[in-house]
């Protein structure tokens, strides 16, 4: 089972990429539509997948991947499923500040709050960012994209300042509530 | 005017749309153009159909008459009401050349054979359906003009789609329509739906279908490049399978709307974990109901985006290779029954 690791490819100059998983493939187009379209200074590289492992076949064209999305569609059970299975094709290295978690659909009435709560205990137990994305407007979509690459921009080495993927994922990191933890 | 062509009249008012008004009144053509230009369609519907009763008052509209504004009334909206399929079958020599009068006055006839008290109105449009509105009666009782049965057939083909038929007349009516289409039998198709248009276009294959292939050019052709030079699709392959897939199931396009798929199960429960239901030889009843605006939409995206694994069952793809929309499921037939699917939430 090939692990995706961050540090085996070199760099290209100038580059981010950006690895989209989703099992729907319904918001990772149009928040790769936003992306591309959004960053003008960095050449911006996004690789759009249902879920990991990815396909060998792509093994040698793929770029060095920066940072990993992953997409749950809290109305989707089998969206959190895939999403915790793909966790086990990381290579740990990745979880220094390269993982991120989007979450869609957490407004609506209709999902039980034990779903956002297992994402982000999920999240937390992995020590990654959870975004919350409205994905039902141009405008959150815009939105999480801006954030996403902020955070791309950091761990892939972009950032002017002295900030560093590891660093900032120590701010960032989803902590679960202990209130919540007790249930 | 009596009093049922009087309720007739206002029930057909009360349901169409004012805008839609003038359009069905004017293909009525019982009124004459004054009377027409007299009419305000805009007035509160009690008192539009007053000054319309007066109207055909005056040209004295019969009972008759008002039957052929309700089957306009249905013409102009097919999807109404809920409507059931049959299928002729055996035809005989000479049914291919069976034309409109030959049909009505078969039909007629043998329908005023074995009821006494009938009302038969009939209509060939310019698609070649042929709608018949049928108001049944008694030995001692006028035909009840108020619950008209309505059938659609298009002549040359083996399907008959009726609406509104008790089981006391049925058997008259499969018997007047097996001989009047010069054929031998008629079964009932397990197809039903509020929407005439999708039933035809399913059983008389009128959507865009897709043949299982081995050309990949096609499927690249659809399938549009990714917008950006920078995006790229990891599973590409994997996806445009899918949808080969879910096409070659259900179609492509624009599907017929049907509302619902109905799996009635009679078969044993097999599983391992409850022993109150794993009961020996008793049958576990249940009904398994698919609903949604447009099944056929639905399950095309359930198993195109990944949400429910392919293969797709062959209970699923029979919806649109057999035409049916009901289906009872035994155990008998082991390849068929096994499968309970994973059902996708429609």
């Amino acid at each position: 089972m090939a692990l995706l690791t961050p540090y085996s490819k070199i760099p290209e100059l100038n580059t981010a990429t950006l690895l989209l998983v989703e099992n729907e493939e319904q918001f990772q187009c149009r928040l790769a539509d936003a992306i591309v379209q959004r960053e003008k200074d960095v050449n911006v590289n996004v690789r759009l997948a249902r879920k990991l492992p990815l396909p060998v076949e792509n093994g040698e064209t793929r770029p060095r991947i920066d940072l990993v999305v992953f997409i749950v569609n809290l109305l989707s059970e089998q969206s959190f499923l895939v999403v915790e299975n793909s966790l086990n094709h990381l290579s740990s290295d990745y979880f220094l500040g390269k993982v991120c978690f989007v979450v869609t659909s957490a407004r609506c009435g209709a999902v039980s709050q034990e779903r956002l709560l297992s994402v982000r205990k999920l999240a937390a137990s992995h020590r990654c960012p959870v975004i919350c994305a409205e994905h039902q407007t141009d405008d959150g979509v815009t939105m999480a994209a801006t954030r996403l690459l902020t955070i791309l921009k950091v761990s892939a080495g972009l950032s002017p300042m002295p900030t560093t993927a590891l660093y900032m994922s120590t701010l960032t990191r989803c902590t679960v509530p202990s209130d919540l933890d007790e249930d | 005017m009596d009093e049922q062509a009087r309720s007739i009249l206002q029930r057909i008012i009360k349901k169409t749309p004012s805008k839609r008004l003038e359009t069905i009144i004017r293909s009525w053509n019982c009124l004459s153009e004054d009377q027409l230009h007299s009419l305000n369609y805009s007035q509160p519907k009690w008192l539009f159909l007053e000054n319309l009763v007066s109207r055909c008052e005056e040209n004295r509209v019969s009972l008759k008459d008002v039957t052929k504004l309700e089957m306009i009334y249905h013409i102009h909206n097919p999807n109404q009401g809920t409507w059931h399929a049959c299928q002729l079958f055996q035809a005989e020599d000479d049914a291919l050349s069976v034309h409109f009068t030959q049909f009505r006055e078969s039909f007629i006839a043998h329908l005023e054979d074995v009821v006494q008290h009938v009302s038969v109105g009939m209509k060939k449009l310019e698609d070649g359906a042929i709608w018949v509105r049928i108001a049944w009666g008694d030995n001692f009782r006028k035909p009840n003009h108020l619950k008209p049965t309505y059938l659609v057939h298009y002549l040359q083909s083996s399907y008959v789609f009726i609406h509104n038929v008790t089981p006391k007349h049925r058997p008259f009516l499969y018997q007047a329509l097996v001989l009047a289409t010069r054929h031998v039998s008629i079964k009932e198709c397990h197809l039903s739906s509020r929407s005439l248009t999708a039933m035809r276009d399913l059983l008389m294959k009128q959507y865009q279908q897709v043949f299982p292939t081995n050309q990949e050019r096609t499927l690249k052709e659809r399938n549009a490049p990714p917008s950006h030079p920078n995006i790229e699709r990891e599973h590409a392959e994997s996806s445009e399978g899918r949808h080969q897939m879910a096409c070659e199931a259900f179609g492509c396009g624009v599907l017929p709307k049907l509302e619902t798929a109905v799996y009635k199960l009679e078969t044993r429960y097999r599983g391992n974990s409850n022993n109150t239901l794993n009961d020996g030889d008793e049958l576990f009843r249940g009904v398994v109901k698919f609903s949604s605006k447009n099944i056929l939409e639905s399950l095309r995206h359930c198993v195109s985006t990944g949400m429910a694994e392919g293969p797709v069952t062959p209970l699923l793809s029979s919806i649109t290779q057999k035409g049916r929309n009901y289906f009872v499921i035994t155990d008998k037939v082991s390849g068929a029954t096994a499968s309970q699917t994973p059902a996708p939430k429609a």
